[in-house]
């Protein structure tokens, strides 16, 4: 009886040896980081972090999930044409990205790998808000520092970069609402991204909360178009022959497909928010006088220049917010400029917002569309 | 008398000749060559190479889908495709955020039910297929989707909390198993020294094939999955159990399914009703048999071929992380890579002397 209670008692001493080992890496401390500009706390009360300081120049890997649409092509190129940039590539010595696909076993393998290498930082964009605890583990044993950013993880024992998702939805249906006028009736059809994903659902609650408080009335209609043109045209054009006519859209990506699908069914413009392609800004700019009155909100592919530049001052030793909120590129149609925040002569499968004036990140999206070939090589 | 008359004849082939053995597994060699090749070159390169650490590590990568490749093995032999190994993998996974934690006797039991709840998902496919006589194909691509309505019922969004303890034991060596469980001495018994070392989701997958799938294809049951891949009506003119064999093939799917989510549940500490992720699975799985020798026509091949399968499949991933190439260029060196790994499978084509033996 007695051994039988000492063995797990003699475990959890044991366990709870290896946890205080394994917390002992960023320590949690008091504010305020360098550079606040940039580096903005998500709230008031963000916590801080700090790792021990580290001697550069460093190796840093990006882990990225999903492959195979424009915006993460575009974040990989950023992220190359970043480091390459004067004053970072003296303080990198390594950059390596890989694509590990959506599967979570992958992407937890290529991290540990990473911190197994000997690199010292990972940036990513997880794959699953959950399930990264053992790698967040092995990260903080290995003064490694991770830097989750676009879908983040739901925890707070990582530094994370992003911008609110929530509020993006706010944004979106304060919009809709402000252009429809005294309008609190009727039909919005509600264009979600991909399922399962922290992004889609904060973008989907923040909506509500502001469509539900402000307006109740509104009957809401909620496809899925996984953010990509052709699965949200196809998408919103069945939901057009169903319920014939809506009063706005809230298209949380592909929207250059869903004003397509609008137009080839004949439907009237209507007020809509979404986010930042090139197309859909040009379509805002061209019909906005026919009642296109768009706003675009922009989840930049720049994000991950910010993760970057993030964990390198982490490891310079400065202590970081543990959520650091960068602002939301949002323009609507008053204020879309030809050549500034949209581009008639280029593709429309670019996202126009890429630069961070704050971060000193100022890539801009057509310069990293027109030299793709060099940096991805 | 059937059981008699298969198990005979077999037998005294196999004292035979080595060289028809090799010869009739020249894709599981194959595939046997390009895993040395690949991991060989990885460890070589790796700063950590051969240590282990990277082999826990990629022990916990490779579990799952080569668990979900095993479960794709048994219906290809039968001559089908499973659909719904990814799904069925992503509801056990669900489950398992529900039931896998609390104390001791719960986590057992909540173990033995999403294996059981797999198992049973399994069957269910290998009804709709032997009862409602319905291709397998189409019928897994329905029950897939049903499994994936349920995970997401289970799980509307990612979460759960699996046992911690479980997680780490699980998912390190043998050594920091018997630590966290307080077993053999705290895993320091000098007995113990010499497997400490070993990666226990190492041990699972050995445990697995030798418990489970080789004793499976050595029974009746088992041989007769084979001879329906084989030739169906010369099966059942020999009076084999066809039905049967078909519902085995199918239930034994599910459970090495079942048993590729509870372990990603484990690993990831959570449930996740990942739509893009299950469908993964199920086309990696496929990839994986057919690296690993087995014919997409049935009648050949195992499942401890397709583990190999699986392996090769993620070591050609492991050196993206090693050599410098371009991100966007993975996907397309991945897909060269897969192609002259299966295209090795059908270099017989050149050796032989009569074009009909190509039919079987």
């Amino acid at each position: 009886m007695m051994r039988s209670l000492r063995l797990p008692a003699a475990v959890v001493a044991g366990l709870l040896l290896s946890t205080a080992a394994a917390v002992a890496a960023p320590k949690t401390v008091s504010g305020p980081g360098p550079d606040p500009q940039c580096f903005k706390p998500w709230k008031a009360d963000t916590k801080y972090m700090q790792w021990p300081k580290k001697d550069g120049p460093y190796r840093v890997a990006i882990v990225n999930g999903f492959v195979g649409n424009t915006w993460r092509i575009q974040m990989i190129q950023t992220a190359k044409a970043y480091a390459e940039q004067p004053g970072m590539k003296d303080r990198i010595k390594e950059l390596k990205v890989v694509s590990t696909g959506t599967d979570v076993a992958a992407q937890l393998g290529a991290m540990e790998d990473f911190i197994n290498q000997g690199y010292d930082a990972i940036v990513t964009i997880a794959v699953a808000p959950d399930g990264f605890d053992r790698v967040i583990r092995l990260a903080d044993r290995n003064n490694v520092v991770v830097v989750p950013f676009d879908n983040v993880l739901d925890t707070d024992k990582v530094m994370q970069v992003n911008e609110d998702q929530l509020e993006i939805g706010r944004i979106s249906a304060r919009h809709i609402l402000k252009e429809l006028g005294s309008k609190r009736e009727g039909k919005i059809l509600e264009v979600r991204g991909l399922p399962g994903n922290s992004v889609d659902r904060d973008r989907h609650l923040g909506f509500r909360e502001v469509m539900e408080k402000e307006a109740p009335k509104f009957q809401i209609i909620e496809i899925v178009g996984n953010w990509d043109d052709g699965t949200s045209q196809k998408a919103t054009a069945d939901a057009l022959a169903v319920h014939g006519r809506f009063d706005a859209v809230f298209t949380q990506g592909g929207s250059t497909g869903t004003v397509r699908a609008m137009m080839d069914a004949k439907h009237p413009f209507v007020p809509m928010a979404g986010e930042a392609e090139n197309g859909y800004r040009k379509l805002i700019a061209e019909h906005a006088k026919d009642g296109l009155k768009g706003l675009s909100y922009g989840q930049s592919a720049g994000l991950v220049a910010i993760s970057m530049k993030a964990a390198l001052s982490a490891l310079e030793g400065n202590p970081m917010p543990q959520l650091i909120s960068v602002p939301i590129p949002v323009e609507d149609y008053t204020t879309l400029k030809a050549g500034v925040n949209y581009w008639p002569d280029l593709t429309d499968n670019f996202f126009a917002a890429n630069a961070f004036p704050a971060c000193g990140v100022n890539i801009s999206a057509p310069e990293i569309m027109a030299k793709d070939a060099k940096n991805v090589q | 008398m059937a059981d008699a008359a298969l198990s005979t004849a077999p037998r005294a082939a196999r004292g035979g000749s080595l060289a028809l053995r090799l010869r009739q597994n020249a894709g599981l060699l194959g595939a046997i060559g390009l895993f040395v090749l690949f991991y060989g070159v990885y460890n070589l390169y790796h700063p950590r190479g051969f240590s282990q650490q990277v082999l826990i590590q990629n022990a916990n990568e490779v579990f799952t889908i080569a668990l979900v490749a095993m479960a794709q093995t048994v219906p290809v032999i039968l001559g089908g495709l499973d659909l719904s190994v990814g799904a069925v993998m992503t509801l056990v996974n669900c489950l398992a955020s529900h039931l896998v934690t609390g104390s001791a006797g719960e986590i057992a039991l909540g173990i033995l039910a999403c294996l059981a709840a797999g198992t049973a998902f399994g069957f269910l496919n290998g009804c709709v297929v032997v009862f409602g006589r319905i291709q397998p194909i189409i019928a897994t691509l329905a029950t897939g989707a049903i499994a994936i309505g349920l995970a997401l019922f289970l799980r509307p969004k990612p979460g759960g909390k699996l046992d911690a303890d479980l997680s780490w034991a699980m998912t390190n060596s043998l050594g920091d198993f018997a630590e966290t469980y307080g077993l053999f001495d705290g895993g320091q018994a000098p007995w113990f020294q010499p497997i400490a070392g070993i990666p226990v989701p190492l041990v699972l997958l050995v445990l697995v094939a030798v418990c489970v799938w080789m004793p499976f294809r050595r029974t009746l049951t088992g041989r007769t999955v084979y001879a329906v891949g084989s030739a169906e009506g010369a099966a059942f003119m020999s009076g084999l159990p066809i039905a049967r064999a078909k519902l085995a093939a199918f239930t034994l799917a599910g459970f090495f399914a079942g048993v590729g989510g509870l372990f990603l549940a484990i690993q990831t500490s959570t449930g996740n009703a990942d739509i893009p992720q299950a469908g993964a699975y199920t086309l990696n799985s496929i990839a994986a048999v057919v690296i690993g020798g087995t014919s997409l026509l049935g009648g050949t091949g195992g499942a401890v071929a397709s583990v190999v399968g699986a392996l090769v499949l993620r070591a050609i991933s492991f050196n993206f992380r090693i050599f410098d190439i371009p991100p966007l260029m993975q996907p397309l060196v991945e897909g060269l890579v897969l192609l002259a790994a299966v295209s090795l499978g059908a270099l017989r084509a050149l050796r032989t002397r009569n074009r009909l033996e190509l039919f079987r």
